[in-house]
């Protein structure tokens, strides 16, 4: 079982237990995917908004300009809501970010907080442009602004699918030693990564872990092979 | 046991999750016609995945096993401990129960802001009535006039001759106007409670010079058969919202026994209640002022029959509505 983070770690994972006693990995999202989120969302809010206006105020005069006032009234506070009450738990622009809004315990967001986080946006605004917003996100390890401390909610970033590992060919190497499920996911994604690395960085890469296939010491591409073996094996390859 | 044949033992298990929850989460259409998803099937794969998990950590087994694993129990997880709160029947009870609960057991903070809003609003009017030039403090030259034209007898957006369609452009603005401001006074209550004292002293302030000012200039007629109507909610709901935004700040302020974080979590809770409320009220009032009190053709008498009757409506609701246990 995974242990809470140590404080010196660089790390801002938040664990939320569930009933059963399993424990969720909840990777909060930082400011600047949470900004880039709120620019898309900006941007497509601006596009329909103004497109949609136009049509309106061209065709239905004085009826389509209440329209458009309620429209804006309508992108103005729920725009956010609505998405996030969505399957996806997330505003068009979180979505292309690769985020998504949950409750601290890892649970879809309740309408309640939706509606919670959204409204107090204003006070995240306070005193200018997102002062107060940004001061607390920044202050903050889970990286919560007023509206989410507020409503008890987290914006995380979507758990990734592990990237596609490129194996075939390594034969499976038996760990010498036993690994910890820390251990053997670091191997998984230095397999992973592999393919992007250069040969030389691969190989002094391989050698600081070579102590799980045995050959402690030693560096170049047999080492490396066989580390890449051991991850072969955390795969589930056996033969 | 080894991670193969552990693997191998529950592989149809996991399986058997797997393609439930991938039709409860709608990523994949079956084929053909399965039998009907069962809840219970659901929850108990799920506490037997959170088992084999647990025991797959312990063990150390391989990452791609505790990988699956991990994905299953999460998804479950979400499928069985998802909230939904918001039906009609959720509705429902806001609006029959809960909201006037939520006024009545925060008094308090209705009564302050209720004091913060209308006090302004009492001192202003005398005040602006007796020097016009005072309207001024509050409003520049143009918005001034703009008040007066709006108001004067011969003015089109109250009189007779306004068309329907101005209605639906009057109903949006009012929508997109004063449910903001409603907005802005709870929400800024959370820069401990200030924000709120400022939105509802301002906009009191804002009431009384402008009834003020319209009143000395003689349109009082006009005027308070305009907006007496739809006051009754206005008026009300934007107090409301700015008692929600104190009772916030104030959550900060003094968190009592607990931190400031899960006491403003608590408040936060509390206050969305009268939120849903304050909205709803605020739809109400718009759709009032843009189709109703706009309606120049109405005799005074009626409008004031009528103002008289929701206004005596609000406050009985407030006083009565859901008492009885239930």
């Amino acid at each position: 079982m995974r242990t809470a983070v140590a404080p010196d770690v660089l790390d801002t994972a938040v664990a939320a237990e569930t009933p059963e006693g399993i424990l969720l990995e909840l990777r909060p999202a930082g400011l600047a995917a949470r900004f880039y989120a709120f620019l898309l969302d900006w941007v497509i809010r601006f596009v329909v908004g103004y497109a949609v206006a136009l049509v309106l105020i061209l065709f239905m005069g004085n009826v389509g300009v209440g329209i458009v006032l309620l429209l804006y009234f309508v992108f103005e506070w729920f725009y956010p809501v609505i998405f996030e009450l969505s399957r996806s738990g997330a505003t068009p622009g979180k979505s292309l970010v690769g985020l998504k809004v949950v409750m601290d315990n890892g649970l879809p967001v309740t309408p309640a907080a939706s509606l919670t986080r959204n409204l107090l946006r204003v006070a995240d605004f306070l005193p200018f442009a997102f002062g107060a917003a940004i001061v607390t996100m920044l202050l903050r390890r889970d990286c919560k602004r007023l509206g989410d401390l507020a409503a008890a909610t987290l914006v995380v970033h979507q758990p990734q699918r592990p990237l596609k590992t490129r194996l075939e060919g390594v034969p499976p190497v038996v760990p010498a030693r036993s690994l910890t499920p820390a251990d053997q996911a670091a191997l998984v994604a230095l397999a992973a990564r592999a393919p992007t690395l250069t040969v030389e960085r691969l190989d002094e890469l391989a050698a600081l872990a070579a102590v799980v296939s045995g050959d402690g010491g030693r560096v170049g591409p047999n080492a490396t092979r066989r580390v890449l073996g051991v991850a072969q094996w955390a795969l589930g390859k056996r033969v | 046991m080894t991670p193969l044949s552990f693997e191998a033992l529950y592989q149809e298990e996991w399986q058997e999750l797997e393609s439930l929850l991938d039709r409860v989460l709608g990523r994949r259409t079956p084929v053909g016609r399965p039998p009907p998803v069962r809840p219970e099937r659901i929850a108990a794969l799920y506490r037997r995945a959170c088992e084999q998990l647990a025991l797959a950590r312990a063990r150390s087994y391989p990452a791609y096993l505790l990988d699956r694993l991990d994905r299953l129990t999460a998804d479950a997880h979400q499928v069985i401990y998802q909230q939904r709160e918001l039906g009609f029947g959720m509705l429902a009870r806001i609006v029959t129960r809960d909201f006037p609960r939520a006024v009545r057991a925060d008094a308090r903070y209705v009564w302050l802001a209720t004091a913060l809003f209308v006090l302004p609003a009492l001192v202003l009017g005398p005040l602006v009535y007796f020097d016009p030039n005072l309207v001024l403090s509050v409003v520049d030259v143009a918005t001034a006039a703009q008040f007066e034209q709006m108001y004067a007898e011969s003015a089109e957006s109250i009189g007779r001759t306004r068309e329907a369609g101005s209605d639906w452009l009057m109903f949006g603005f009012y929508i997109r106007n004063n449910i903001g401001v409603a907005f802005q006074c709870f929400a800024s209550g959370l820069a401990a409670g200030l924000g709120s004292v400022f939105y509802l002293v301002y906009n009191g302030a804002l009431l009384g010079a402008i009834a003020g000012y319209l009143t000395e200039r003689g349109l009082s007629a006009t005027f308070y058969s305009f907006v007496v109507t739809h006051a009754a909610f206005e008026l009300t709901a934007i107090a409301l919202a700015g008692a929600a935004g104190l009772k916030l700040g104030h959550s900060l302020l003094a968190p009592g026994r607990r931190t400031r974080g899960q006491s403003l979590v608590a408040a936060a809770k509390e206050c969305v209640v009268i939120v849903y409320g304050v909205a709803a009220m605020l739809i109400i009032a718009a759709a009032l002022e843009a189709f109703w009190s706009s309606a120049g053709w109405v005799p005074h008498a009626i409008k004031y029959s009528v103002a008289g009757f929701f206004w005596f409506a609000v406050f009985a609701y407030f006083t009565w509505q859901g008492r009885r246990e239930g």
